[in-house]
């Protein structure tokens, strides 16, 4: 029976959360149910992606009904008591391909483009791959949609500019200072986005230093960070210290005012300093932009540059379905000339072992032949051969670019009862080597 | 056409491809784009260095003899420190305001003088001296100006909030302002002696002219970028600006030179 690839799945497009934080898993959970999954012997290979938006089972099949009933029963008995038949997608053939290679470039992220979906499908195979659940279908089919998702990512802007505050924050602490290790990031108030952006920052290479009206609160902040701690009186000399100053207090007037920045610009002679104002109402005077060498952020600007940078990434998203189309096309050209070259030799060794068969039991009965009739005779068999098998390889090359060559293949290796060797395995692709894909999404 | 003019207008040609593709780069920002951007300046060097060299060879003329061919040599010059500035301190982006200068200056040095070459009597040691430092200050102020037309860019964008287009992998504020300030402090004394030298040559033939004015109002800038810098922490935007005045002036300087040269 012809194999044939399938995934079933669910994602943030359609599900709610309390059906996908019931569908999360840790990489022992996925193990553990790939194994068991394969056990069923309805399934030949399987991959199991399980993220925070996403949970998609991908596997070879030749007995796509019975899998079905399978997966279907898995995600049920997973999600229980929560309902979840209803959320499940599934794809088959080319669309499987499809949707395997959209979803690693990022196209079917809730952030279109972000990074960390490709470091997490790797990730997937690297488990796989150590169970044992991958083959050399699937191990072909993922050494390709890692290879689409590159091309997607080098080629068009799906993945250019950034649209969470914290990301945001980093890129453009970047064009202002180039390197971030060894700078000083100020944090002052306790917000939980300004807190993520100076976790982004320290993450990058800078030092944190926190104040809070509360000093429990800014030491319990500096030590979930990695920071230091300063009273709220240092306001002043931290802020003529720092490189980034990111504010986000519940204060109603300005903690940072116009008179404040003039003597601190003073005192850090006039050095360029980011100040990212995350609160509303706003901390900081918004009449401190106009300090020399000082750049002030406010939640509306990040919002913009996010919205600018995300509609970016959707006119990049065309040309990155364009890719897809040609690269989904390229891949079931490929993926059937693979399948029909085994078969095409195997068919032309087929006929001639019998015609050859027939040949030598016929010889004896015709005495000693004439080297010239012995010839012609070897001829005729390569002719009845050739006249054979024309039309039907024809056919069978013909049939490559559409749907119907698996079939097609499928059909001749029953009929003739070939035994076709597969194509190499395919060793599933290492593990990403830096954390730069998972970076900034 | 002779073999002097293919060189020439292949030279230019690349120049035009190469400012191109820094463009393109400074918008992309891709391995790839940074790759054909630097061979085809690579190319274009090839063929300028080429032109340099038939022109040499068939007219017998010294690079440094009359204003044209020095502005051959200075153009080749940048492009040389602007190789040497991206392999020490990568910055391909700024590639895009150095390609215009030396796109320019060739084209400038294929405008022919109609003036014989100096006469004897009045060559002097100086001469020489005179206009090769003054032509290595004059290459590392193109890049510093390259750097501060990168700062104000990049300032403005962050001032205004537009941070993506075609501007949005121009090099860090720091970076363009560092490099800025090492190249003023790199072509300042070497300019300052040209510049000396010349006026001395000058006043030795009766000869000083308004060349020379703009030669030092561009050495005043300069000297005011560097001294601000030094005292007043004037960095970033008012040294690229005074940066950018500074180069103006000497372009202004080297343009009536070619004026001269043409008018006869």
């Amino acid at each position: 029976m012809a194999r044939e690839l399938v995934v079933y799945g669910i994602s943030h497009h359609r599900t709610p959360v309390s059906v996908r934080e019931r569908m999360a898993s840790t990489a022992e959970r996925v193990s553990e149910d790939l194994k068991r999954l394969l056990e069923s012997e309805v399934i030949s290979e399987g991959v199991l992606l399980s993220t925070c938006n996403r949970v998609e089972l991908v596997a070879v099949t030749e007995q796509p009904h019975k899998t079905r009933e399978h997966v279907m029963g898995y995600f049920q008995h997973r999600a229980s008591p929560e309902p979840v038949i209803e959320y499940v997608y599934e794809h088959a053939g080319t669309d499987a391909v499809r949707h395997m290679f959209r979803v690693a470039a990022g196209l079917d992220s809730m952030v279109l483009g972000e990074p960390q979906i490709l470091g997490q499908v790797k990730d997937a195979v690297a488990l796989a791959q150590r169970v044992g659940t991958i083959g050399g279908t699937l191990g072909r089919c993922f050494d390709r949609t890692f290879s689409v998702a590159k091309r997607v990512r080098t080629e068009t802007e799906i993945a250019s500019g950034n649209v969470s505050v914290s990301s945001i924050a980093c890129e453009l602490a970047e064009k202002i200072f180039s390197d971030l290790a060894g700078r000083k990031v100020l944090l002052v108030g306790a917000g939980k986005m300004s807190e993520v952006a100076a976790r982004s920052l320290k993450a990058r290479g800078a030092s944190l230093t926190v104040i809070n009206r509360s000093p429990q609160r800014a030491a319990d902040l500096a030590a979930a960070c990695g920071g230091e701690a300063r009273p709220l009186e240092a306001l002043a000399t931290e802020l003529a210290n720092a490189d980034v100053a990111i504010s986000s207090t519940s204060n109603d007037g300005y903690v940072i005012t116009y008179e404040l920045m003039q003597g601190v610009a003073k005192m850090r002679k006039f050095r360029p300093l980011f100040m990212i104002d995350i609160a509303v109402p706003r901390d900081i005077d918004p009449r401190v932009e106009g300090i020399r060498n000082v750049f002030l952020y406010d939640m509306d600007d990040l919002k913009r540059v996010s919205q600018a940078n995300l509609a970016a990434r959707e006119q990049a998203a065309s040309d990155a379905e364009q890719i897809i189309e040609t690269e989904v096309r390229d891949y079931g050209k490929w993926l059937r000339q693979l399948e029909l070259t085994p078969t095409i030799v195997a068919l032309r060794e087929r006929v001639r072992e019998v015609v050859q068969r027939e040949k030598q039991k016929a010889l004896p009965r015709m005495g000693q032949l004439d080297p010239k009739v012995q010839q012609a005779l070897d001829q005729m068999c390569e002719a009845i051969v050739g006249q054979l098998l024309h039309k039907p390889l024809t056919q069978l090359k013909q049939s490559q670019d559409g749907d119907e060559s698996t079939a097609l293949v499928a059909a001749v290796q029953q009929l003739f009862a070939l035994e076709v060797t597969p194509a190499p395995t395919v060793p599933p692709p290492s593990l990403p080597e830096n954390s730069k894909e998972r970076g900034k999404p | 056409m002779t073999v002097v003019g293919i060189t020439f207008a292949l030279g230019a040609l690349l120049y035009a491809v190469a400012c191109a593709a820094f463009f393109v780069h400074l918008s992309r920002g891709t391995k790839l784009s940074a790759r054909w951007a630097m061979r085809t300046l690579a190319a274009a060097m090839g063929a300028h260095a080429a032109y340099l060299i038939s022109d040499y060879a068939i007219s017998g003329r010294h690079p440094l003899e009359g204003i044209q061919q020095t502005l051959a040599v200075l153009s080749l010059i940048i492009a040389l420190a602007y190789l040497a500035t991206v392999r020490r301190h990568g910055m391909t982006a700024i590639g895009a305001f150095i390609t215009p200068v030396t796109l320019l200056m060739l084209l400038g040095a294929g405008l022919r003088s109609s003036l014989p070459p100096v006469p004897e009597h009045v060559r002097s040691a100086l001469l020489p001296v005179h206009v090769a430092m003054n032509v290595l200050g004059l290459a590392a102020f193109t890049l510093a100006f390259a750097a501060a037309v990168g700062y104000v860019i990049q300032e403005r964008l962050l001032r205004t909030k537009h941070v993506i287009g075609v501007f949005q992998r121009l090099p860090a504020l720091e970076e363009l302002d560092a490099l800025g300030g090492r190249f003023v402090t790199i072509g300042f004394p070497l300019f300052t002696l040209g510049l000396v030298l010349g006026i001395v040559w000058a006043a030795q033939q009766s000869a000083l002219s308004a060349g020379q004015g703009f030669g030092m109002l561009a050495w005043l800038f300069f000297g005011i970028v560097l001294l601000t810098r030094a005292i007043a922490g004037w960095n970033g935007r008012r040294a690229a600006i005074g940066t950018m005045l500074g180069f103006m002036c000497a372009m202004a300087a080297l343009g009536g030179y070619v004026v001269r040269g043409l008018g006869g």
